[in-house]
């Protein structure tokens, strides 16, 4: 589904990142961990096209991502706030990422009701604009828009941070029914290790850059992860 | 740590300096400076020349008299201005909230920083040369004095009231309906509204005790203020964002248009719903009115190469000014942009076409200005043309130039809108607006008017054909 060859990032001189060869399959839960600077933003705006690779490829699906846009349909991402557009009610961005993604009103609406668990009562029929939502609310709306039009891939930044508990825990269960039901294959950043090493199947640490750890995950996985980053 | 005033002004020194861009604000400062230094003298010549045309014009009467019968316009237009446009200095309150600095400190900070608004200083710039030649002239100094002083202590009631009226728009139509009902009654009706306000000022002139009486109302209402905003301090109150209406929800004619209209609904919903598209879109308005100015002199009806300019302006106003900035209004979520499932090619249509329906909506409603005669108006069809065509793509193709991001929901105050002016910017206003000049002058110049605005269709078609082949 992924795959990276060789691929690095610098700025002025120092590198970012430096992957010689990363390879993600069809329905895998990746699960991307390290310490700030370590890399995972940069991987998935390189992954996304939104910055430039210094060397190296990336594709999805076999398409060089920096030289067609054909992948944009098998693909969606939720990375921060910046990824909503605050200006609309969140139906209206609903729609908006449907109708991207072919979707009728109808269809997202329908579509929409089985995250009503999920949102809780807070979200939808709140007659505001995305900008006055409180961060928590807004990133559950980025997560969900994430997952209009079942992409194949799905790209998550640090899901897990700002969310209450009882939604933290709603949200480990809907990647793993997701995954199960439609074969999505999750890319899933977190500093929460608990919570990554749950939901994912394979962990890679990256440090100042480059990969230190690509592990499928055991029972000792957690045990295992803690004891590195408490060094 | 003892919050000052000092250190209010230094927060507010540093927030300048280390403001991106803050050459480019420096330079436009001094402008304003200049401009400040210009109405500076402008005022200090109406003060003094006022007592000589006032004493001109009714020999009998005192110049301070008459003043006093008008004077309470002037405070009532200065109470409206305020309301406009004065905005209480609270910004940058909400950090210093839980600092260990005492409320009251914080309030004075705001209520003196208020002071130093432009609008205070028009009644001193104003006053004080006239009051300097009146003690000259008349003789009355210490009378005149406490007068000027109490003119003062109105003043800065007003800029406290402006606290206290706190953006209600009911006082701001009260004050307008009292000036302009006063007006009525006093002249058409014989009710003697406005004459027994401006005995009360005169009073203050004869009886200079009665500044006492000003002075204690003026302290009131500062007091009052003061409670006020310590009861505002909270973030739930004064300084909580103001819940919006959500406005232009049904634009659902444009699902019609397929792919290119969910852009443009967004696009619609993007302008009417953020401060800062708005501003651009009402200076749009500006701009039709512009032609206006150029059309009712005789002098340019002969130069038809200067109404080309006026032309363009009208009819591509919107292409202009929001056209500039065309993807960094998408600024705040354009990386989700692009990583939607969404071509380039028809994002950047889409605006395009966003920018080609403003000029084709310019040109209905410029059909008003056909009462400037046939040939203005087939002028302006064919800038019209020009800029649905070319105009549209150039000022598309010079936002591609415009890095800095834009937030859509601040104001961008006035003489402050220099994020997106750079010298790129400066240099697309040759194609934008020199171009067609040209492209009219040449022809118009060896082969007559109809040539002219032939050279302005064809360019305009020419640039049409063009985007269609791409």
């Amino acid at each position: 589904m992924i795959k990276a060859y060789s691929l690095s990032k610098e700025y002025r001189g120092e590198k970012v990142l430096n992957l010689s060869e990363l390879e993600i399959p069809k329905g895998e839960l990746f699960g991307l961990i390290g310490n700030n600077g370590a890399g995972k933003t940069t991987f998935f705006s390189l992954l996304l096209d939104l910055i430039e690779a210094t060397s190296g490829t990336i594709e999805i699906n076999n398409i060089m991502v920096h030289q067609s846009e054909a992948w944009k349909p098998f693909i969606s991402a939720f990375i921060d706030e910046s990824y909503l557009i605050g200006y609309l009610t969140v139906e209206e961005y609903f729609y908006f990422l449907g109708s991207l993604r072919k979707k009728t009103q109808v269809e997202v609406d329908s579509w929409v009701k089985a995250y009503e668990p999920f949102f809780k009562g807070e979200i939808l029929n709140q007659k505001k604009y995305l900008r006055d939502f409180s961060k928590g609310n807004q990133k559950k709306v980025g997560i969900v828009g994430a997952l209009i039009g079942q992409p194949e891939v799905i790209v998550l930044d640090e899901p897990f941070a700002n969310l209450d508990p009882t939604t933290q825990i709603r949200l480990k269960s809907l990647i793993k029914e997701e995954a199960m039901n439609n074969g999505t294959t999750f890319l899933i950043s977190s500093h929460d290790l608990t919570h990554v090493t749950e939901v994912c199947d394979r962990i890679v640490l990256l440090e100042k850059g480059t990969v230190l750890k690509d592990i499928k995950k055991t029972s000792s996985t957690l045990k295992e992860l803690e004891q590195y980053f408490s060094n | 740590m003892a919050y000052t005033f000092r250190e209010s002004l230094g927060l507010s020194k540093k927030k300048f300096f280390r403001a991106p861009q803050w050459e480019l604000k420096l330079a436009v400062r001094i402008l304003i400076g200049f401009l400040a230094l210009y109405f500076l003298v402008a005022f200090l010549f109406l003060g003094i020349g006022l007592f000589f045309i006032l004493r001109k014009e009714f020999p009998e009467q005192d110049p301070v008299s008459i003043i006093n019968q008008w004077i309470i316009f002037y405070f009532g237009a200065d109470i409206l201005a305020r309301y406009f446009l004065q905005n209480p200095p609270v910004t940058d309150v909400k950090t210093l909230l839980i600092q260990p600095i005492p409320k009251k400190r914080i309030i004075r900070g705001v209520l003196l920083r208020s002071l130093s608004s432009i609008f205070n200083w028009f009644s001193v710039l104003l006053l004080l040369p006239f009051c300097i030649v009146v003690s000259i002239e008349n003789g009355a100094t210490f009378s005149i004095w406490s007068w000027f002083f109490a003119m003062l202590l109105i003043t800065g009631t007003n800029n406290f009231l402006v606290f206290l009226i706190n953006k209600n728009k009911n006082v701001a139509i009260g004050v307008l309906l009292f000036l302009a009902g006063g007006y009525v009654l006093e002249n058409y009706m014989n009710v003697p509204v406005i004459s027994s306000i401006g005995i009360g000022f005169e009073a203050l002139y004869i009886e200079p005790l009665w500044t006492t009486v000003i002075l204690v109302f003026f302290l009131v209402v500062l007091q009052l203020t003061a409670t006020f905003l310590k009861k505002e301090l909270y973030l739930d109150k004064g300084l909580s964002k103001k819940k919006e209406k959500i406005i232009g929800s049904n634009l659902y004619f444009l699902d019609r248009w397929g792919p290119l209209g969910i852009l443009l609904k967004n696009d619609i919903r993007l302008i009417i719903r953020n401060i800062r598209a708005r501003q651009v879109v009402l200076t749009t308005g500006l701009f039709l009115f512009y032609g206006l100015f150029f059309f009712t002199q005789e002098l340019y009806l002969e130069r038809p190469a200067i109404l080309v300019f006026a032309g363009i302006f009208i009819t591509g106003g919107f292409t202009i000014t929001f056209g500039q900035f065309i993807p960094a209004w998408d600024s705040e979520y354009y990386s989700m942009l692009m990583s939607q499932n969404l071509n380039y090619k028809r994002y950047l249509k889409s605006k395009l076409y966003l920018l080609m329906f403003s000029v084709v909506i310019s040109m209905v409603l410029c059909h008003a200005l056909l009462y400037f005669g046939k040939k203005v108006m087939v002028l302006i069809i064919g800038c019209g043309i020009f800029n649905f065509g070319l105009g549209a793509l150039i000022s598309l193709f010079s936002g591609a130039y415009n890095a800095t991001p834009l937030k859509l929901n601040v104001k961008a105050k006035a003489f402050e809108n220099t994020k997106g002016f750079n010298l790129t910017q400066f240099i697309f206003s040759i194609p934008k607006l020199v171009l067609p000049v040209l492209v009219f002058y040449i022809p118009y110049f060896f082969l007559g008017f109809n040539a002219g605005i032939v050279g302005l269709i064809t360019s305009g078609l020419g640039g049409f054909f063009l985007e269609i082949k791409f």
